[in-house]
């Protein structure tokens, strides 16, 4: 059983096939790379997988149950976390509760306990909130407001408040997108610990180098299919991939 | 030396000025998470109001147990107007349909259809004239300090008022309930993936606002004796401005709107003549609106 299955999905906008029959996995602690040129459909897989837009046909099991249907929150719930590629951090609120929240919603809401439940008193919570923190080192400025922070550590900031959810599965969807080559490379250094610490990945990026870099898989999409899944060094040389990215000259 | 006269108009124009920062506070935190007007928060005013004399003309129980039976009616009303009202228009829970300006447009409308709903079924049931109350529940028994006489229901207003402003603060900043209010409404999808049930928090975000609308009407209803289907039109439109000079998503600045609408109300009344009154709150709007656009404690803050 993989941690997550992807079988058979394909999702209609209309006339529009987003996503067409595409059949995937990714094992527990694995580094997998989605990748494809825009359009591709990454991103309405992506909200396939989370459960943000239903499926048209086809099934997604997520640690060998079925997920498609379930409501975003309950998904990100049972271990699966995300964060964004235009970044969707709380600005007006401190790093600290920034990460809170991922606290917060990975340990549910009893209905008791979140009228009730303190915040700052509960030492499952705000351990949780500093592991993370100190994971991606913010932790010396969690009384800082999130706007005041610089684009980067707003990344990471987001990372953070994913991986105060302990989740089994964490999307990282265009981490790169914005940063500079040596923020780029960091990125790709900080993505990689995570993944060796036994947290699998999976990473949908745009541009090929970060996910050739670090990814032990790749998938390739375009125009809603699947045209490769393989090892980076199997994709780069793949004929069909070069032409998606480059078209071919007849 | 000041006349007592004086002193006893700013304490009339500052109990009413809390009386609308009660409304406004119920509207505000409703339209921090949402991003919409609640037209109907008038109407949850209102029948708290006579949920509280139906209470007091069956039972006559004492008036803390009225004032928490009422605030759960409130807490009731704000769910239920949240289903009937706005959650049928969320059909997709994408941030751009939550603040979407269809979204806020629809829910204008529907809000205001229950608030009418609400009023017209009320005056149906009840007549549109005043209810009497028992005379042993009214708070208006005076209360002389030096020169400047207040009543009863001054002093319990303002002690609610300023404990409902307390608790929320505390709820909002210290507990798990707050702390998922506040990421909603800073942006619903990225707390939704990271495990926080929206359409929970919104409605628990209804119900709070609605319980603090309900006992506002309960607490005025009880200070005038006057509870009549109409009660909730002008200090819903007071409370409205309040919020809309406080920057629209800020509680304190709400608040304190609220309270310069009372005084300066109480001032227009004993200065020029008390049709004047309401010209000042809409003329604070108009200046807000012209100079102000953010509002007055509005732009860079948190919402809520």
């Amino acid at each position: 059983m993989s941690l997550l299955e992807i079988e058979n999905v394909t999702r209609r906008f209309g006339g529009l096939v987003a996503v067409d029959d595409v059949t995937t996995r990714v094992e527990a602690g694995e580094l997998v790379g989605l990748i494809g040129p825009n359009g591709a459909g990454k991103t309405t897989l992506f909200n396939l997988i989370s459960g943000f837009t239903a499926l048209t046909s086809g099934a997604v099991r997520f640690k060998g149950a079925a997920i498609d249907g379930s409501k975003p929150h309950v998904i990100a719930a049972r271990g699966m976390s995300r964060t964004f590629q235009n970044l969707r951090v709380f600005p007006n609120m401190s790093v600290f509760d920034n990460v809170s929240v991922g606290s917060v919603g990975a340990m549910g809401q009893s209905a008791f306990a979140a009228v009730f439940g303190r915040r700052g008193r509960s030492d499952a919570i705000s351990a949780r909130t500093w592991e993370a923190l100190e994971r991606v080192g913010l932790a010396e400025q969690s009384e800082e407001l999130a706007a005041n922070l610089s684009y980067g550590k707003r990344k990471y900031l987001e990372i953070a408040r994913a991986l105060a959810m302990r989740p089994d599965l964490l999307i990282l969807d265009e981490p790169a997108a914005g940063l500079n080559d040596s923020e780029t490379a960091e990125l790709a250094r900080f993505i990689r610990t995570l993944n060796d610490d036994g947290l699998a990945v999976m990473l949908v990026e745009h541009d090929m180098n970060l996910v050739m870099g670090i990814c032990s898989r790749v998938v390739v999409l375009a125009s809603g299919r699947k045209i490769a899944d393989a090892e980076p060094a199997v994709v780069r040389a793949d004929p069909a991939v070069l032409e998606a990215y480059l078209g071919v000259d007849e | 030396m000041f006349d007592p006269y004086y002193l006893q108009q700013l304490a009339i124009g500052l109990s009413q000025g809390v009386i609308y920062a009660l409304m406004a506070i119920g509207f505000t935190l409703i339209f921090g998470v949402l991003n919409v007007v609640n037209f109907a928060h008038g109407e949850v005013y209102t029948v708290g109001a006579f949920a509280g004399l139906l209470l007091i003309t069956a039972f006559a129980p004492p008036f803390l147990v009225v004032l928490f039976v009422v605030l759960a009616v409130g807490a009731a009303l704000g769910f239920g107007l949240e289903r009937i009202a706005f959650k049928p228009f969320r059909r997709f829970s994408d941030e751009a349909s939550l603040k979407s300006r269809a979204m806020r447009e629809s829910t204008l409308m529907s809000s205001l259809a229950v608030s009418i709903v609400a009023r017209e079924g009320l005056e149906i049931a009840f007549g549109s004239q005043m209810q009497t109350l028992p005379f042993e529940y009214l708070i208006n028994k005076p209360i002389a300090i030096g020169p400047v006489t207040i009543v009863t229901g001054d002093v319990i207003i303002f002690v609610v008022a300023a404990l409902m402003l307390g608790g929320l603060q505390y709820l909002l900043t210290k507990t798990r309930v707050g702390l998922s209010i506040r990421a909603v409404s800073a942006n619903p999808l990225g707390a939704k993936y990271v495990g926080i049930d929206t359409d929970r928090t919104i409605v628990t975000t209804f119900a709070i606002g609605s319980m603090m609308g309900a006992g506002a009407g309960i607490l005025v209803g009880l200070y005038y004796g006057a509870i009549f289907p109409a009660m909730g039109f002008v200090p819903g439109i007071k409370a409205f401005v309040a919020m809309v000079m406080g920057g629209l998503s800020s509680i304190p600045g709400a608040v304190i709107c609220a309270l310069l609408l009372g005084l300066s109300e109480g001032l227009a009344t004993t200065f020029i003549s008390s049709n004047w009154a309401d010209m000042v709150a809409y003329g604070f709007l108009i200046v807000t609106l012209i100079f102000f656009p953010q509002g007055l404690f509005g732009a860079g803050r948190e919402r809520v």
